[in-house]
């Protein structure tokens, strides 16, 4: 298992350097200057000579690029040109309510996924089966945003049960409420996926072998599905999840943005919109680390649910 | 021999039937669902091709003494807040945002397919190439959209470059594992054997052969491009007032969501609807092509 970790950790390195010459690009290589943008329309020749030196954008490009990666692990991901703040701290006050809305989301969508997945599978062409899969179908098809609009018009302002902008703290903290829309906006895109998943592994796994014998050892059906099917049927599910994982990650920013939720996503969409280099260059990074170690734990995940892989 | 004796796609069409255009579409036309889909899909591409032509007013024109009207027979989807007719907007937005999405299936689809299809030819190419599908994949289409948007502003162009990247690993593993499976094939070894080129080899015996199974998945795709292209549009990183662009048209209705909730939501319901269709479509497509795909 160990091996394979450390295979997989091998596999994303060059995507993290990916990640990270795409972030350098962004600020060093492709405005005419970047030390003019820092600096601001109406600064003194002296300011822009002194955040060229800072950033070295006297020297060439390769060795720009190593001193940006040592500048990365340092933790030093400049300053925001709109606030004035250390972009990592930015960061790590962006990070948490991001987090709190993706296992949100996870939260309503991965229970309810797979018990719609396996009631389809065990009522498998009666009219259960076709309603959850005609409203899966509808739900891929469905914008993110719609959903949230949908729920702001309904849930929030007509009926006025939830808040619908902001966050008012940690879920701890009295923010459940103020949650709840946006993660199940966010959640409700991914339910469909999941149940048709769930649905064919199910399926897949109720003609096996091991399911008839624990049939005819007596057991109820009910243990029969949860202990047997189900638990087999995890593997590939736990698979899209991953696969998944891009989806949550671009829902989350359409989320975070219709609900005023102050997440990474939100964070970068402002940065780009207002042209702050430094800060849209920080938050994309950090998205796309949060994709690249979901991927990660999914594939531990993965040897977890299904030891012949490891032994493979 | 000559060569045409071992032409691959007639060998194909025999052993698996697919492609047989005529039986496909028969097959299509029996299952009403796609049937539907399909004649729902052809209605929105023909209203978008001739927007100019069947558009009941001018999507551009502003008329502040008609701002937010609810819908009307004049006005089928009421007019938004600067009075423009919200139908006309529809019909000229999706016009913009199937050609987004249409560019980023094709581009994305023709190089993702060439990639894939070149790593299971040129044995030496395929770690270069699957390692460089491996780093494209870790960028999830949004971000990348966000990237380009940053660097070159925001535009039309950045979201067909996250779409087009978006597309291409995808398309790639499914093109090279496609031709992996041809690669074994005897008539590969046999049109080798009679000294039929490289260039020939490739197209006609494996690239023919791989086509339905390219073709199936990039319908299956298109709709989830439609869906990001739209989510970047809504974001304000794609078509820029006063264009009509579906996505952006649902963000700016946000704004009046609770006085005329009709601006956000005739937009969306009409990019659910492309959607829906384009995925019943590909679903069945699938189901008639390429039974593998089916998960």
């Amino acid at each position: 298992m160990g091996q394979q970790i450390v295979h997989r950790l091998l596999i994303s390195f060059p995507a993290l350097l990916g990640v990270l010459f795409l972030c350098f690009c962004l600020l060093q290589v492709v405005p005419a200057d970047p030390a003019m943008i820092i600096a601001g329309p109406d600064a003194k020749a002296e300011t822009i000579a002194a955040i060229r030196l800072e950033l070295g954008l006297d020297r060439s490009i390769p060795v720009q690029f190593f001193e940006y990666i040592l500048r990365v692990l340092r933790g030093d991901l400049g300053r925001s040109i709109i606030s004035n703040r250390m972009v990592s701290e930015e960061l790590a006050m962006t990070i948490g309510p991001t987090v709190e809305l993706m296992l949100g989301a996870m939260l309503i969508a991965v229970p309810s996924g797979l018990a719609f997945g396996t009631l389809a599978a065990v009522h498998r062409g009666r009219l259960a089966d076709r309603v959850i899969m005609a409203c899966s179908v509808a739900g891929v098809s469905m914008p993110v945003f719609f959903i949230g609009l949908i729920l702001i018009q309904y849930v929030g302002f007509k009926w006025a049960l939830l808040p619908f902008t902001g966050r008012t703290g940690p879920v701890w903290d009295g923010g459940l409420p103020s949650l709840i829309l946006p993660a199940t906006t966010l959640g409700l895109v991914l339910i469909g996926p999941i149940a048709r998943l769930t649905r064919t592994a199910v399926l897949e796994v109720l003609g096996a072998d091991f399911v008839r014998t624990a049939r005819a050892k007596g057991l109820r059906e009910t243990a029969v599905i949860v202990h047997h099917a189900l638990r087999n049927a995890m593997i590939p599910v736990v698979t899209l999840i991953g696969l998944q994982a891009a989806f949550l990650l671009g829902g989350a920013v359409v989320t975070e943005t219709m609900f005023s939720w102050p997440g990474v996503g939100r964070l970068a969409v402002g940065a780009i919109v207002s042209s702050d280099f430094p800060t849209a260059q920080g938050a994309i990074m950090i998205l796309a680390i949060a994709f690249l170690s979901i991927n990660l734990l999914v594939d531990v995940l993965y040897v977890y649910l299904d030891p012949r892989v490891a032994r493979r | 021999m000559s060569v045409d004796a071992l032409d691959p796609t007639f060998v194909a069409e025999h052993d698996t039937g697919a492609f047989s255009r005529a039986g496909v579409l028969r097959r299509l036309a029996r299952d009403r669902v796609a049937a539907t889909a399909a004649l729902t899909l052809t209605a929105i591409v023909l209203a978008a091709v001739l927007a100019p032509w069947i558009a009941p007013y001018d999507p551009y024109f502003t008329d502040l003494t008609k701002v937010m009207q609810p819908p009307s027979a004049e006005h089928w989807f009421g007019t938004d807040n600067t009075g423009r007719d919200v139908l006309s907007r529809v019909i000229f937005g999706t016009r913009n945002t199937l050609m987004l999405g249409l560019v980023g299936v094709i581009v994305g689809g023709l190089v993702g397919g060439m990639l894939g299809i070149l790593a299971a030819y040129y044995r030496r190419l395929d770690g270069w190439i699957m390692r460089l599908v491996d780093v494209m994949l870790a960028f999830p289409a949004i971000l990348i959209g966000l990237a380009v948007a940053a660097i070159f502003g925001a535009g039309l162009t950045a979201v067909v470059i996250a779409l087009v990247v978006a597309t291409v690993p995808d398309v790639a593993r499914v093109a090279r594992g496609a031709a992996v499976g041809v690669m074994g094939q005897e008539f590969m070894e046999a049109g080798r054997a009679v000294g039929v080129t490289d260039g020939a080899l490739i197209w006609r015996y494996l690239t023919l052969n791989c086509i339905s199974t390219i073709f199936v998945f990039l319908t299956l795709r298109f709709g989830q491009i439609i869906l990001i292209g739209s989510a970047l549009g809504f974001l304000g990183m794609g078509a820029q007032p006063p264009t009509a662009e579906l996505g952006m048209m649902a963000a700016q209705g946000r704004d009046f969501l609770f006085m005329a909730p009709h601006i956000a939501t005739v937009p969306s319901c009409a990019i659910f609807v492309i959607v829906l269709a384009a995925n019943l479509l590909g679903d069945a497509f699938r189901d008639v092509l390429d039974p593998r795909l089916q998960t």
